[in-house]
């Protein structure tokens, strides 16, 4: 699932709620059947919902690499030869091998983002909440983090909540909600809302590239299909369109 | 050579098991009044060279050129360097340390010595420029203004200097559209109305190609492309083999052309794709 909505919708509070790193003031978060107020359940909450945020360097911990993706496993008093494979695991989906013994500090951005999301991953959560996870990375390894994520997602089952500003990246969700001044406005199939573009566009928001440039050749008299959500759609209809002339 | 580097290179902890080559080679020169892109995946040295670009960092070996000189000869040479080159860090709302938006503009120009008016013109100016010129803002705390207004602040609190160079490391990250839509279109008219020379870090090509007029590319701490954007733009198998990105309707472009559709490529925003589109069909109809 995607939440998308201006900068301060409330999308980074909401996560955090689902994570009971913040309490409702009102209502209530309910994570696997367990309120979110329930202070005896806190660990259950937060082992089944592990937190990626948009800045590494408030997440990582330790002296090295292998240390850091370690350090939640050793919290859970895991045997060192499940710990030791787990971290190894992990680093190799996320292409931390060769930096396994560096210090955090001295990596990139890129790659302390990558540092971060294998610690939420080594632990196994059941849902991953991240809050623009890629916003520091190259377009190589957003691509990498995103196909990582949705074969969580799809191969083990993994639910993934993805706060995000880029409508590509929402575009591969299966559901989208929309946030906008603390309130919900919009939630469902991902394709239905992120076509909405006079929505969109209201909140200040925008539709995948296919979809905004679909629309400016609508205006300009082009007979498109009227549902074109990616690329590939758009390509061939206008191809299709060029033949038929 | 207005600035740009010889032979710079540059080694974090040297002499420790630590050491990391950031830089190797470096050799470029940007123009005076030109839009510059330094791309390059995460870890290719983009951050440290900038340093470099307004003498924060030293070189390890080689020479910083601003305007035909060294600029690390001597220490006066860098305060003067530092009032001219404008550096915007990466993420640079979370340096913010004034009460108000006012103070947090006027911290550079009152460390000039300048006096209160001066200042005061400075901070009006630099608010002005950014937009940020609304009523009762400037008494606000920068922590009450939205992600995109707080980003746009930091950038006015360079401005305050009157910088000549305006060098900004990653300067969309975390912003969503309409932020980053504020912000290209001031860097816009800065550079093409005011003439000021903008240098921008980047590995997200969306907004920024479209402004390029010149194009840096490093990977692994070298220079591996470097040339006028259009150009560099269309080398797309090098783009992808070093994990960058062209923009989606640059893609969509390509994808044309695959299928049969002749069009342009080097189109960067959605209206050329949409003229360059109109156009071929046309073409192709008569």
């Amino acid at each position: 699932m995607a939440l998308v909505g201006p900068n301060g919708s409330g999308k980074t509070t909401l996560l955090k709620l689902f994570n009971a790193l913040l309490i409702p003031s009102g209502g209530e978060v309910m994570v696997k059947g367990i309120s979110t107020a329930e202070e005896a359940r806190l660990p259950e909450v937060r082992r089944t919902c592990g937190m990626i945020f948009q800045n590494p360097d408030n997440q990582l911990v330790a002296t090295t690499v292998e240390e850091d993706i370690a350090f939640g496993l050793e919290n859970l008093a895991l045997p060192p030869d499940v710990i030791r494979k787990r971290v190894l695991d992990t680093a190799h989906i996320l292409g931390l091998e060769r930096l396994l013994k560096q210090p955090p500090h001295l990596l990139s951005g890129g790659e302390k983002q990558r540092v971060a999301i294998a610690g939420v991953l080594a632990m196994e959560p059941e849902c991953i909440l991240m809050d623009e996870p890629t916003a520091m990375l190259d377009p190589a390894a957003r691509r990498d983090v995103l196909k990582t994520v949705h074969e969580l997602n799809r191969a083990r089952g993994i639910a993934v909540v993805h706060v995000t500003h880029f409508p590509e990246e929402a575009a591969r969700a299966d559901r989208v909600a929309v946030l906008d001044k603390g309130k919900l406005v919009a939630d469902g199939e991902s394709e239905d809302i992120l076509t909405n573009l006079p929505f969109l566009h209201r909140l200040g928001l925008q539709g995948t590239t296919a979809v905004e440039l679909a629309d400016l050749l609508r205006r300009d008299g082009c007979s498109l299909p009227p549902k074109i959500f990616q690329d590939r759609e758009l390509v061939d209809s206008l191809c299709l369109l060029a033949q038929n002339s | 050579m207005f600035i740009g580097t010889e032979q710079l290179t540059h080694t974090y902890m040297p002499g420790t098991p630590f050491s990391t080559t950031a830089l190797q080679d470096i050799t470029f020169n940007f123009r005076q009044g030109e839009f510059n892109l330094i791309l390059g995946p995460s870890g290719s040295g983009k951050s440290t060279l900038i340093q470099h670009l307004n003498g924060l960092l030293k070189p390890t070996a080689g020479r910083v050129i601003f305007e035909g000189k060294n600029i690390g000869d001597n220490k006066k040479g860098l305060l003067y360097l530092r009032r001219r080159i404008g550096l915007v860090f990466q993420m640079p709302e979370e340096q913010f340390f004034s009460e108000t938006v006012f103070d947090e503009v006027a911290f550079a120009p009152r460390n000039q010595g300048l006096t209160e008016d001066e200042v005061k013109k400075r901070v009006v100016e630099a608010l002005s420029k950014t937009g940020l010129d609304l009523p009762g803002l400037s008494e606000r705390h920068p922590f009450q203004l939205s992600a995109g207004q707080k980003r746009l602040v930091a950038i006015a609190a360079v401005l305050s200097i009157n910088p000549e160079v305006l060098i900004l490391d990653e300067p969309t990250v975390a912003l969503d559209k309409s932020g980053r839509k504020s912000l290209f279109d001031l860097l816009t008219e800065l550079n093409r109305k005011e003439g000021l020379t903008v240098i921008i870090s980047t590995h997200h090509l969306d907004e920024a190609a479209a402004l390029a007029d010149r194009v840096l590319v490093l990977n692994q701490g070298k220079v591996v492309m470097s040339g006028p954007a259009d150009e560099i733009f269309g080398r797309r198998e090098q783009i992808y083999s070093l994990g960058l990105a062209l923009p989606p309707v640059t893609e969509i472009m390509h994808a044309l052309n695959e299928k049969g559709l002749t069009v342009k490529t080097a189109v960067y925003t959605l209206q050329e794709g949409r003229r360059e589109i109109i156009n071929a069909l046309r073409r192709d109809r008569s």
